[in-house]
This record gives C-alpha cells, sequence and structure tokens, in this order.
C-alpha cells in the first residue's frame, strides 16, 4: 500500500508546511516588479539573446523561491535578496555555458541591438555591442555587474562565487581590453 | 600589470550617482584626461549605463509574477513529498528483503527436514489434471474442488476491485 494511504494527512500537511517561501505573494510581486527588468538586462547583454535570457529569468525567480536559505526581504533587505538572485543567475547562465551546444552566446540578435533610442545611445549601443560580443563571457558579467549594476567587488564575489581578491585584477584587465575595442570602434570611418 | 589609480573610486562613485563630468571638478577632469585607468573607466563606466538605461527600458513584456510564485510552490511540494517519501520508500525495501528471506529460510528449512514438499511438487501436475477431468464430467457442481475454485475466483475478483478503487482513489 502506498504511503500517501498509510499517512495522508501527517505528510500532506508536512509538505504543506515546508513548502512555504521565503516571502508572500504579494511581497514576492512588488520584489519582482522592482528587479525582473533589471535582471532580464543582465542576462540579455551577457548572453546576447533574449529568448535565452527570458528563460534564465523565470528560472532564477523559481529557484529564488525554492531555496531553503534565500535571503527574506524583511530580515535581510532587498539588496541581499537582490544579490542571491543574481547569484543564482549567474550560475545558470554558467550552466548554459558548460553544455555541449552553446550557440546562443556567440550569436547575436541583429533586432536586439537595433531597439529605438537617442543618438548617443544608439553610439553606445553601436559600439558596446560588438566590443562585448569580442569579451569572454566571464570579463562580460564582471563587467556588467561592476559597470551597469555597480557592485562593489565584494559583491561581485559573491554573485559569481570567484575570490574577492582576484575581481580587482580581473576586472581590470577586461576594462582595459574593452576600452581598447571602444576605442577602436570610435576612430574606425562609418 | 596592474596599474590602478588612487583616484579612481572618486571617479567610479560620479559616474555611477550619474554626475559626471558636471558635478566633477575640473581638476579632476583634467586628471582623467591623463590618467589611462581613469579615462578607461569612464569611458566604459558611460557606455555600460547608458547601454543599460537603454536596455532596461526596451525589456519586452515578462511573465507574471503569479505564475512563478505557482510555479515555485509547486516545485517545492513535489521536492518535499520526494524528500520525506524517501525513508519510506527505505522502509518498504527493507520489508520487503526481510519477507524474501523469511519465506526462504522457510522453504529451504522444509525441504531440508522432510514434509514431503518436493514429492508433493512432482505429484502436483497428476493430480490437477485428475481434478479437471472431473470438473469437465457431466456434474461439476457435487465435486469440492469445483466450490474451491470459485471461492478462489471470488476473492481474486473482489481483491482487484478494491485494488482498483484505491488506485482511482489515489489519482
Amino acid at each position: 500500500m502506498p504511503w500517501e494511504f498509510a499517512l495522508p494527512d501527517t505528510l500532506a500537511s508536512a509538505a504543506t508546511h515546508a513548502a512555504a517561501p521565503p516571502m508572500d505573494s504579494d511581497a514576492f510581486a512588488a520584489f519582482y516588479e522592482r528587479s525582473s527588468r533589471l535582471l532580464w538586462a543582465y542576462l540579455a547583454r551577457v548572453s546576447n539573446d533574449g529568448a535565452l535570457a527570458e528563460d534564465l529569468m523565470q528560472e532564477s525567480y523559481v529557484r529564488f523561491l525554492c531555496a531553503e536559505h534565500a535571503p527574506s526581504l524583511a530580515a535581510d533587505g532587498e539588496v541581499a535578496a537582490r544579490l542571491y538572485l543574481f547569484r543564482i543567475a549567474t550560475n545558470l547562465l554558467r550552466d548554459h555555458w558548460r553544455r555541449p551546444r552553446a550557440a546562443s552566446i556567440d550569436e547575436i540578435s541583429e533586432e536586439f541591438f537595433s531597439a529605438a533610442g537617442g543618438a548617443a545611445q544608439a553610439e553606445s549601443r553601436a559600439l558596446l555591442g560588438p566590443a562585448l560580443q569580442q569579451m569572454k563571457p566571464r570579463e562580460r558579467l564582471l563587467l556588467w555587474l561592476a559597470h551597469a549594476e555597480g557592485y562593489s567587488h565584494r559583491e561581485i564575489a559573491e554573485v559569481t562565487g570567484l575570490a574577492a581578491t582576484s575581481i580587482r585584477l580581473l576586472l581590470f584587465r577586461a576594462r582595459r581590453r574593452i576600452a581598447k575595442l571602444l576605442r577602436a570602434g570610435e576612430e574606425q570611418p562609418c | 600589470m596592474l596599474r590602478t589609480c588612487p583616484r579612481e573610486n572618486e571617479v567610479n562613485d560620479l559616474v555611477t550617482r550619474g554626475q559626471w563630468p558636471h558635478a566633477s571638478a575640473e581638476e579632476l577632469r583634467e586628471h582623467v584626461r591623463t590618467c589611462r585607468a581613469c579615462s578607461d573607466l569612464v569611458l566604459v563606466a558611460t557606455a555600460f549605463q547608458s547601454v543599460r538605461a537603454e536596455t532596461v527600458a526596451a525589456v519586452p513584456r515578462l511573465g507574471s509574477a503569479g505564475a512563478l510564485w505557482w510555479r515555485a510552490q509547486l516545485r517545492r511540494r513535489s521536492a518535499t513529498v520526494e524528500r520525506l517519501s524517501r525513508p519510506l520508500l527505505g522502509a518498504q525495501i527493507f520489508a520487503l528483503a526481510v519477507t524474501l528471506l523469511a519465506a526462504a529460510s522457510f522453504f529451504g528449512y522444509e525441504a531440508r527436514h522432510g514434509v514431503g514438499w518436493l514429492n508433493w511438487l512432482e505429484e502436483l501436475p497428476q493430480s490437477v489434471g485428475v481434478q479437471f477431468a472431473d470438473l469437465s464430467s457431466p456434474a461439476p457442481f457435487g465435486s469440492a474442488w469445483f466450490w474451491l475454485l470459485a471461492a478462489s475466483a471470488a476473492v481474486l475478483v473482489l481483491a482487484a476491485g478494491v485494488a482498483m478503487l484505491l488506485a482511482t482513489d489515489k489519482r
């Protein structure tokens, strides 16, 4: 006889109790509203794939809610929760890159970089897109977290799992390299 | 080689807060023009912030928070049920192993200590053959074997019915 018949109430109530998420649905909806665009932007720009970014973003939130030790908004604050979320997303990205067919990393969709915007933005986009494409995935991660999200070295170490002491050097090298690419892009005639 | 500048943090703060170059001192702007580390920082950080703002503004319609919430709830619940059922499955396997061991010991003992199981098994086919012959006779209802067979079939049907009921109930 299956156990559900023997102990239905006990186990069902235990399962329901253990299934309590780190925040209630309203708090999660508000947190999602505040963070989902930023997370999507991070994943989309680092992976160069909008569809992949959406998939990974959804999976990140589901894992965030399922994680036993996820920081709670009330106790740990928004920053800790967001860092934890970015960490999950970064791990998912890394898993994606480790798979044998990671074609989307090296593919750039034209429409993704051709959205409407001002002249200065179009210039940034036109220069940064191809430059980012030439960077290694880890460099893209570091650059985005440092310069788009404004995270400190300690926070970047927390998100990426790299040693905090090596972040400075890795970031310095990545910045120097992309700056060179951006300058080279600026000098090229249209 | 790592050649950082002591003024990097100052420059980075201004860029991150969106105050570069308007809220910066002329002396700092002059420093950035001559310092490679700081000029790289300004170039890269402003490009990233501009692209970030633009990307966030152009985010497509994303999935609803409610759907993700329920998806996570289902996943947590199924993970919990799986975790709770793991020891029960172990106990079931253990009970089955003990039962099989006891049955094997019993049959082994009986076979060695002579209640005559092996002889009985050897004679079984002939015995069954005789009884089936009785069934095909003109008056089977008088045979005790017939009633035994009918009772066994009834118990089997009843047990199957109960099993079906339990399976349907579970679903």
